[in-house]
């Protein structure tokens, strides 16, 4: 792609982000068991807002009650994570460091265990959570970077601190009450958007946002995240400050996320991915566009989670299904990946 | 400006010193080169001179004033670095590239406007790789990345430039693009600073030049550091300095001709007076000024001087004699070649030539 003005997007392709999620989401409203057309969802939000009454009442029922919360958390957890994806690859400067091979998920997920097993309110599990992520990646970090250390150090020590934290999950498991905590605990931990409500959103919906706007006005900066130690340095930047905070945002989304709907792989490091391969590395437009794509696939696979069966299908089961295919097939065709 | 190093030490591990006392200065127009066998630490003491590292002992003076006092962005400003170019990470576009290099000018949030792009395309341009503009770094040769570099470095508008071996791993053309181009930033009054394997290159190209061996450094012009004797006792190499003559100018080259002994006798040679006549042909009546300058710092020695502007074909020319000590006459000789689009020949009288 040719890049006439620094890396920013042209107008079409802005448009194209902005509205092709919103569209997707009209589609996702009326799909699911009850099909609703595009024309009455519409209708629907329409009535919602002004409080007429232009819908069937089961119809209205079904899209402000249940679908609304369920795609908006899809959205934002697509949002949050392939965002948070993108900031890890370029922090890192390797484009296999994701929230999973980073063992960032992980820890976020033991952390939301532990939440779940002292009995912690929504509020209390995305702290520990997010405690428990943090402590992840820096330890990923302290373990697996530095002098002299390669790319793939940094991806070992992530997968090591992963399987570390994995193990306390399970630990976490083998002590929960079999009856009430385990199932819970198992269930939210293959990744599911069902137990989406309001009420989880407005506690989880916050961080994903913040962090989300702080790194997309930041993204011009981003593009010192890849450099080495003494050229990020040289350009005058406060390079540190500018770690520290993505660090702390990407944190903060994985965290949120993974306490809303459990661990959720691929989408981290599959969607930057693609974003990568269409508008080179530029942040200026590689932010916007993981956003929106991430918002995008994350909605089109839960939708799919929720409309070919009764029971609804974990949706990590569905993003490596579809993903691992197809990132494959990405791989192969542009001959590998680069920063 | 002036930038200086005073009594700097630095050790890794507070055991062993990788260097020490090193002590320098060098100012604006001039170009510096550091010369060292490998894992001498060049690198080293550069990312101690710009603060990357920090000194054990002694400091860096900018115009005087300590640069761990001045600030990140304020130090940045002033001065600019250019990392080796071992291959690209990334695969930004050479415009991209470039603008990072602006980023000290923008505040946090903003991204480069109309202004910062355009700055960017002249720096392309003034370093002929405006045809790069769009390449990704990751599929550029080695020359072209060097280049890219040095224009993210100059876009700042820099008036300390530090380079890292600017010119290793590039073939014989590119090595030319990136020296002239060094050559060029310091004749336009930018204080260069480059790291290199080379010893011919430090004599062909830099004012004064700076040799680190085993912790040791010497310091001065280069035509006093950079002796045979110098470069024996540092590279462990027997070399002779030619020089060779072109209708032009005379260019110096080093010849290594063997690995010297260890117990070899290095010989000293007398620094003798001597009479000599410097010929100076300048294209460019601008440069007038800048040896005009020169030769007064060399005032003690003259004893005759000539010049005259011939406008027909727009040069100046001068014409000086010199009694005084081989080493300075020698010394003035070699600054004034480094001076771009200058004609310079020295001629001894014979009978000193004799002597030595």
């Amino acid at each position: 792609m040719k890049n006439s003005s620094g890396g920013r997007l042209s107008a079409p392709w802005i448009i194209f982000l902005i509205v092709f999620p919103i569209v997707l989401s009209i589609i996702a409203l009326g799909s699911g068991r009850i099909w609703i057309t595009p024309v009455d969802t519409i209708k629907a939000i329409i009535s919602k807002i002004t409080g007429q009454q232009l819908v069937d009442k089961m119809v209205m029922s079904t899209i402000v009650n249940i679908r609304i919360p369920r795609i908006l958390l899809a959205l934002l957890a697509g949002m949050g994570l392939s965002c948070a994806g993108c900031a890890f690859q370029s922090l890192f400067a390797n484009p296999l460091a994701t929230p999973d091979t980073l063992g960032v998920a992980s820890g976020a997920s033991f952390g939301a265990a532990f939440g779940i097993l002292i009995g912690f309110k929504m509020l209390g599990i995305q702290i520990t959570s997010f405690i428990f992520g943090a402590a992840a990646v820096l330890m990923t970090w302290a373990a697996g970077s530095g002098r002299g250390k390669g790319l793939s150090s940094v991806v070992l020590s992530g997968i090591m601190i992963g399987s570390l934290f994995s193990a306390l999950v399970s630990l976490i498991k083998f002590v929960a009450d079999a009856e009430s905590q385990l199932p819970a605990i198992t269930y939210w931990l293959m990744g599911s958007l069902s137990n989406a409500s309001y009420e989880s959103l407005i506690y989880g919906a916050p961080p994903i946002l913040l962090g989300i706007c702080v790194l997309f006005l930041l993204r011009w900066r981003m593009n010192l995240l890849p450099l080495s130690e003494d050229e990020a340095r040289s350009s005058g930047v406060n390079i540190k400050r500018l770690r520290a905070v993505t660090v702390i945002c990407a944190t903060l989304m994985t965290a949120s996320c993974v306490s809303m709907c459990g661990q959720v792989g691929w989408v981290g490091l599959l969607v930057p991915h693609m974003c990568r391969m269409k508008f080179s590395s530029n942040h200026m437009s590689l932010v916007p566009a993981s956003i929106s794509f991430g918002a995008s696939f994350m909605l089109i696979v839960d939708t799919i989670a929720r409309s070919v069966s009764a029971a609804d299908i974990p949706i990590s089961i569905l993003t490596a299904i579809i993903g691992a295919p197809f990132f494959i097939y990405l791989m192969r065709k542009s001959g590998g990946w680069q920063l | 400006m002036i930038l200086e190093v005073k009594g700097g030490r630095f050790s890794y591990d507070n055991k062993k010193d990788v260097f020490s006392d090193v002590n320098f200065s060098v100012s604006s127009g001039e170009l510096l080169a550091i010369l060292g066998p490998n894992g001498a630490g060049k690198t080293t003491l550069l990312r101690c001179m710009t603060g990357m590292l920090k000194w054990k002992d002694g400091k860096s003076l900018i115009d005087g004033s300590d640069i761990r006092r001045m600030g990140e962005k304020k130090l940045w400003g002033i001065m600019s670095y250019v990392p080796q170019a071992r291959g690209a990470a990334t695969s930004y576009s050479a415009l991209e590239t470039v603008l990072i290099g602006r980023s000290s000018n923008l505040s946090l949030f903003s991204s480069p406007g109309k202004h910062d792009i355009e700055k960017a395309e002249s720096v392309l341009e003034e370093l002929s790789i405006a045809h790069l503009r769009d390449k990704p770094l990751s599929k550029m040769s080695g020359g072209e990345l060097q280049m890219v570099l040095i224009a993210r470095a100059l876009v700042s508008d820099p008036q300390i430039l530090i380079l890292d071996e600017p010119e290793s791993n590039l073939d014989f053309k590119n090595q030319l693009i990136v020296l002239n181009t060094i050559s060029r930033l310091a004749s336009d009054g930018i204080c260069c600073i480059f790291n290199t394997h080379y010893p011919e290159h430090a004599l062909q190209r830099a004012d004064r030049s700076l040799i680190l061996s085993g912790g040791k450094t010497i310091f001065g012009s280069t035509s006093q550091v950079l002796t045979e004797e110098n470069i024996e006792r540092t590279f462990g190499v027997k070399a002779i300095i030619g020089e060779i003559e072109t209708p032009h100018s005379v260019f110096k080259n080093v010849v290594p001709l063997k690995l010297s002994d260890d117990n070899a006798l290095i010989e000293k040679s007398d620094d003798e007076d001597a009479l000599a006549s410097i010929t100076i042909i300048a294209d460019d009546f601008e440069k007038a000024n800048h040896i005009n300058a020169l030769l007064h710092e060399y005032g003690d020695i003259i004893i005759g001087r000539m010049g005259m502007p011939y406008r027909k074909r727009n040069v100046f020319i001068i014409n000086t004699t010199f009694d005084g000590k081989k080493s300075r006459i020698e010394e003035l000789s070699h600054r004034l070649s480094l001076i771009p689009s200058v004609s310079v020949k020295t001629v001894y009288q014979k009978d000193t030539e004799q002597h030595k």
